[in-house]
């Protein structure tokens, strides 16, 4: 390159940042060492894509028109390439626009960055509607650089995966235009990461849809750990198994009973109470059936889930407990597309849009519903089940149901929070209530004694999930602060933070081992971390939009994420890969459950219905299928659609759990 | 979004007058992010509270959040003042939920009105706020081992849809094995007692379980072909074709069932049982009440079904009036025929009943006689005929009279001679009756005029009438005199042809049409 040529470019460039009087000294020292040539020749020479880079900057670059030309030209150009590589060319376009618009904000094109957003918006609604409509609000670079996603977006290049001869038309193209600025734009925020071969099929291009940069980096890197995902060894599962069933096993039970590392989370009643309701006893005739033998053999011939030791000092189980619960293990039944389940609803009538969240024990005999009046209110089904087998007739006078025969409240009403209650959970056996709130305050309440026990007071922000691990005694909580949170009963400290979502962590589950809890968060990532550590151990992208329930699969190996979308995402916790996504409400899920075995999962949403969905079948095939190159979804094996009630709350073979808008009554 | 200029109407509304275009142009995008960034917090604050619905509180939650002092309100004012269209600004907003008239927006909206001009219309829709009842819970199946009980409390018709289609398709069963167990042997138990012990209580109970249960639907089918079969197979049993009846009529009302598909089988069943010749073998059943029965059977499935099927009505009526106009059927068949008419209505009778009367007068009063038709039963048949023609006839007069008093006049004077002849043979009648038409449209002409002349020679023929009878008749007149020139037309135009074989009915019945005349209208002839 000439000199003269790098002088023109200087004086521009420094015209155009407003040192005129600068360039013009320059000008005139150049014009006066005309013939002494001091500049020496650097490597760039050589590098045209250099040259090109640096006539683009004494260009006039606040021409807000030249976005808008080189994008839509290299639009129409990828739309009109060859289908073969059509759709890894279109991959490029998104960052591109994004970056295109965020450019002109950053120059303070406010007008020019709206119009050539609006005019090219379309293109990305499909698949990036949520993104778009974030950045469709940064109309200022003070904008910029507040917004957490449009600096992580600034900050992080893309990876696209490209087939060499896409790259190469690519590159082509950029060269033949002389489009420095798209290709600036290309160079600055876009990590290709070409591959010789044939392009991939359009339809796994999953990674390529959500924009994580570098985070991807970092995640792949994550999602090298090891983790345990067996079930604790010792468990009363494991026992059983061993005993095969007999009855002589409750024997053993009670003389094993200093041993308290009893996985329960795989049961579908933690405790068969003694003041038995009709709804209890409907389940334990069917669980008596004659389909438990034929549960028995089935999951044997499964390779049984591998047995890891508890990392944490987990809370003794007394007797009467671990009594009912080999109790009820040796009568489930398996359940599966051919045996389904049975489905009880809890309507809440009434609510007035009130009813924030609700739960339901894991025997089903109480229900918890969670306010915005910042109430808690527990019902004993036991008991409106006496009382209330006329309720349905009458659906008039609900004035006369909600007093008790007795004159009293039908439910325990608790009171203590100063905001509105997000979540309601009850502890395995039944006896604690944990509740979260917007006053950024967790609490514990007794339903035995109707009070409320503890105060937790550690999260700056409103508390949106709380739930207890599988033996109760620790519990998880997450919040709008961006952290979740590990805590036991007995500290009002918490005693791990987990920190690393980018977003608010929307909710949380634990692993049925104990060692792990998984978190999703409104980034539209899961993750899990490990208890005992405090560490990410696995990052799970793929979501487009925040997730809002989290379920994990009693063996350990598999975990369902449901979004705001409506779509389910089965994932291998080892491979931290999707197995498959589960497309089929349309709005979002709110609750998901896995059966007892593993074998169906259940999903509530807001769009009025609940599916169940055969997971083991699935995930068989996948297996099966995994050869030929296809992606297969999992079946939805039923749909029940209730009386346009959406779904909140849900426990496998318990009772799918609602609220009813007080209109349609 | 947000412009420039709704910036300067804001800062005018806070009193600041002199704000430099600078500063609005400036200020516009920023607010507008402000906006969207408080809207998608109070977003999440919706999805954690499980609604759809975005309400005015979580924009108060949400600008908690951010440590705001602002409410809801006032920004859900700034909106107004920003955009008039007020909804459409927030539809625009990210995720786009639905607004709930809550009690802040409420607010909001009636202080803003003033401002926007809203419509009074959606002002009113807005006040309608809830009722408070007191919440509670309930419990019901949604699924039995996977399939969807028909119940009250789930989604009914789309539910068993699903549920059917997608057997069909599982496994091709045939229609018989679709039904399930309980639904089989509900049906074999209904079946059995309607033909064993229809009178007990537990059948009542199954008919109004009938009535009620949206489940049934599958059994539809099996049933018309029962009834069907039944009722050909016990014509001469009069307690089972009356459980039958009475089984077809619950399931016909039942609300949830789709019964239409099935009707072509069912009605041909149920008209038997109204124009049969013989119903039960022994003089002591009571066949009549049951044509009865079957006649308001017949009626209420017009009246329900009649806009699904169009010729439903036409066809029914065509079968009846066949029955009715042949001298060769027996007298219950005409009956039969005559109550179904007028279950269907009186403009049933009027055009198809009364135009006939005469002429079946003239074949019925001979059965009537002791001297004509010896046996009881059939004479008795015949009274029933002419009591059940002389229903329909007088409650066609009692509806006229009542939409046109003013027709009055012309009948009551041709009565009023006639009254006292009943017994007397007809033919002096019919040429009366056909004089009373020709003088027809004179007679209306003057009607009003002649009212007045007659309530007054009414009270001078019936000098005994009391103080009160005076005064009402005195109203009456008066109440006729004021409407003169509108009342008689219209109701002139609307009825003539009908008119015609209304006023013979004095002569066909006598005074016993009397009692179906209005009773204020009854002053006339006291």
């Amino acid at each position: 390159m000439d000199p003269e040529q790098i002088n023109e470019f200087v004086v521009g460039y420094l015209k155009k940042k407003g040192f005129s009087s600068a360039a013009k000294d320059l000008e005139s020292y150049h014009h006066q060492n005309n013939n002494g040539s001091s500049f020496t020749s650097v490597d760039y020479h050589n590098d045209p894509e250099l040259t090109k880079l640096i006539r683009s900057f004494s260009q006039q670059e606040d021409d807000p028109t030249r976005y808008r030309e080189g994008y839509s030209k290299l639009r129409s150009w990828a739309y009109n390439s060859l289908d073969l590589y059509k759709h890894e060319l279109l991959r490029v376009m998104y960052p591109v626009f994004i970056h295109c618009y965020m450019d002109l904000v950053g120059k303070g094109h406010t007008q020019e960055a709206r119009a050539f957003f609006n005019s090219f918006r379309k293109d990305h609604e499909m698949v990036h509607l949520r993104d778009l409509q974030k950045l469709e609000g940064v109309l200022s670079p003070s904008h910029l650089e507040e917004m957490e996603f449009a600096r992580s977006l600034r900050k992080s290049k893309v990876n696209i995966k490209f087939c060499q001869y896409s790259y190469e038309l690519l590159l082509q193209y950029l060269h033949s235009t002389v489009s420095t600025l798209m290709l600036g734009i290309i160079n600055e925020h876009i990590n290709f990461q070409v591959y010789s071969g044939q392009p991939t099929s359009s339809s796994d291009d999953i990674e390529a849809v959500t924009i994580v940069g570098s985070f991807q980096d970092t995640a792949n890197h994550i999602n090298q750990k090891e983790i345990q995902w067996g079930l604790l060894e010792d468990s009363l599962e494991d026992r059983l198994e061993k005993t095969g069933g007999l009855l002589s096993d409750s024997e053993k039970g009670q003389g094993e009973s200093k041993d308290g590392d009893a996985d329960d989370s795989k049961k579908r009643s933690t405790e068969i109470g003694k003041q038995g309701s009709s709804l209890k006893k409907l389940k334990k005739d069917k669980a008596g059936n004659a389909t438990a033998k034929v549960a028995r053999l089935e999951t044997i011939t499964v390779s049984p889930a591998p047995r890891v030791k508890p990392e944490l000092a987990l809370p003794v189980m007394s007797t009467d407990v671990e009594q009912s619960i080999l109790e009820d293990l040796r009568n489930r039944v398996q359940l599966s597309s051919v045996a389904m389940p049975s489905v009880s609803f809890y309507t809440f009538v009434n609510t007035h849009n009130g009813l924030n969240c609700s739960s339901i024990s894991h025997d089903g005999s109480l229900v918890a519903g969670g306010f915005s009046d910042s109430s808690i209110k527990v019902w004993d089904m036991a008991k409106i089940g006496q009382a209330g087998s006329g309720a349905l007739q009458a659906e008039n006078d609900s004035s006369d149901q909600s007093i008790g025969p007795n004159g009293r409240r039908s439910y325990t009403l608790l009171l203590g929070h100063s905001g509105p209650v997000y979540s309601a959970t009850f502890s395995p056996p039944g006896d604690f209530v944990l509740s979260s709130s917007a006053d950024t305050t967790i609490r514990l309440w007794s339903t035995k004694l109707n009070a409320n026990l503890v105060c937790y007071k550690g999260h700056n922000y409103p508390v949106w999930d709380a739930q207890f691990s599988p033996f109760g005694h620790y519990f998880a909580s997450c919040s709008h602060d961006r952290t979740a949170r590990i805590w036991s009963m007995d500290r009002i400290q918490p005693l791990r933070i987990m920190a690393g979502h980018l977003s608010d962590v929307d909710c949380v589950q634990w692993h049925p081992n104990c060692n792990y809890i998984a978190t999703g968060s409104s980034d539209k990532t899961v993750r899990l971390w490990d208890v005992q550590t405090g560490e990410c151990v696995r990052i799970f992208i793929g979501h487009r939009s925040m997730v809002l329930s989290l379920a994990m699969s009693p063996d350990g190996r598999y975990m369902a994420s449901g979004d705001e979308d409506g779509t389910i995402m089965m994932w291998d916790l080892s491979t931290a890969r999707c197995i498959t996504p589960l497309m089929g409400h349309n709005s979002c899920v709110w609750s998901l459950s896995y059966s007892g075995e593993g074998s169906l999962l259940a999903s509530g949403s807001a769009d009025c219905t609940v599916k169940l969905w055969d997971v083991t079948s699935s995930t068989k095939l996948t297996k099966a299928e995994e050869k030929n190159g296809n992606s297969n979804r999992l079946r939805s094996l039923r749909t029940f659609p209730t009386k346009s009630t959406p779904v909140h709350a849900l426990r496998v073979s318990y009772a799918f759990f609602t609220r009813i808008n007080s209109t349609i009554l | 979004m947000v412009t420039k200029e709704s910036i300067e109407v804001i800062a005018q509304s806070i009193g600041l007058s002199t704000l430099s275009p600078d500063v609005s142009a400036a200020l516009a995008p920023d607010v507008e992010y402000r906006v969207r960034e408080v809207m998608q917090e109070a977003i999440k604050c919706m999805r954690h509270a499980r609604r759809t619905t975005l309400m005015a509180h979580d924009v108060d939650s949400a600008l908690h959040f951010r440590n705001l002092e602002v409410s809801s309100s006032s920004l859900l004012l700034l909106f107004h003042t920003v955009d008039p269209d007020f909804d459409f600004f927030l539809y625009s907003l990210p995720l786009a939920p639905k607004v709930c008239g809550s009690r802040e927006l409420l607010r909001t909206e009636i202080y803003t009105s003033s401002m926007t001009k809203m419509s009074s219309s959606r002002m009113l829709s807005k006040l309608l706020y809830q009722m408070h009842l007191l919440m509670h819970l309930f419990s019901h199946w949604l699924a039995i081992d996977g399939i969807q009980p028909s119940i009250p409390q789930n989604s009914p018709l789309q539910a068993i849809s699903d549920l059917k289609r997608s057997e069909y398709k599982d496994d091709g069963l045939a229609a018989r094995q679709v039904l399930s167990k309980d639904l089989q042997i509900y049906f074999d138990k209904v079946t059995e007692w309607a033909l064993t012990q229809s009178g007990s209580t537990l059948f009542r109970q199954a008919l109004a379980s009938l009535e009620i249960d949206p489940g049934l639907h599958p059994l539809v089918p099996f049933f018309t072909s029962f009834i069907a079969e039944e009722i050909v197979k016990n014509m001469d049993n009069y307690p089972i074709l009356l459980a039958l009846m009475r089984l077809a009529r619950s399931l016909l009302h039942n609300p949830h069932v789709h019964i239409e598909p099935y009707l072509h089988q069912l009605m041909p069943s149920i008209i038997t049982c109204l124009i049969a010749k013989r119903l039960g073998r022994r003089s002591s059943d009571n066949h009549w009440d049951l044509r009865n029965f079957t006649a308001s059977t017949v009626a209420s499935t017009c009246k329900r079904f009649g806009h699904v099927y169009h010729n439903l009505l036409p066809r029914v009526t065509r079968s009846l009036l066949h029955t009715f106009l042949d001298p060769t059927k027996a007298l219950p068949q005409h009956y039969g025929a005559i109550q179904g008419m007028v279950a269907l209505g009186l403009n049933m009778v009027r055009f198809l009943v009364l135009p006939n009367l005469g002429p079946y007068l003239l074949l019925l009063l001979p059965e009537m006689g002791l001297e004509k038709q010896k046996e009881e039963a059939k004479r008795h048949g015949a009274w029933l005929v002419y009591g059940a023609l002389m229903v329909a006839a007088g409650r066609c007069l009692y509806e006229r009279l009542k939409t046109s008093e003013t027709l009055l006049s012309p009948p009551t004077s041709s009565v009023w001679k006639t009254n006292g002849k009943l017994t007397s043979p007809r033919q002096s009648k019919r040429k009366a009756s056909s004089d009373n038409l020709t003088h027809q449209p004179p007679l209306k002409k003057i009607a009003v005029g002649g009212i007045i002349q007659m309530s007054s020679t009414q009270m001078q023929m019936r000098g005994t009438t009391t103080v009160p009878q005076q005064s009402h008749t005195d109203a009456d007149a008066r109440h006729h005199n004021s409407p003169s020139t509108i009342a008689p037309k219209t109701s002139a135009a609307a009825g003539t042809d009908v008119d015609n074989y209304l006023f013979p009915l004095f002569e066909y019945f006598g005074e016993s049409m009397l009692m179906f005349t209005p009773t204020h209208e009854l002053s006339f002839f006291l």
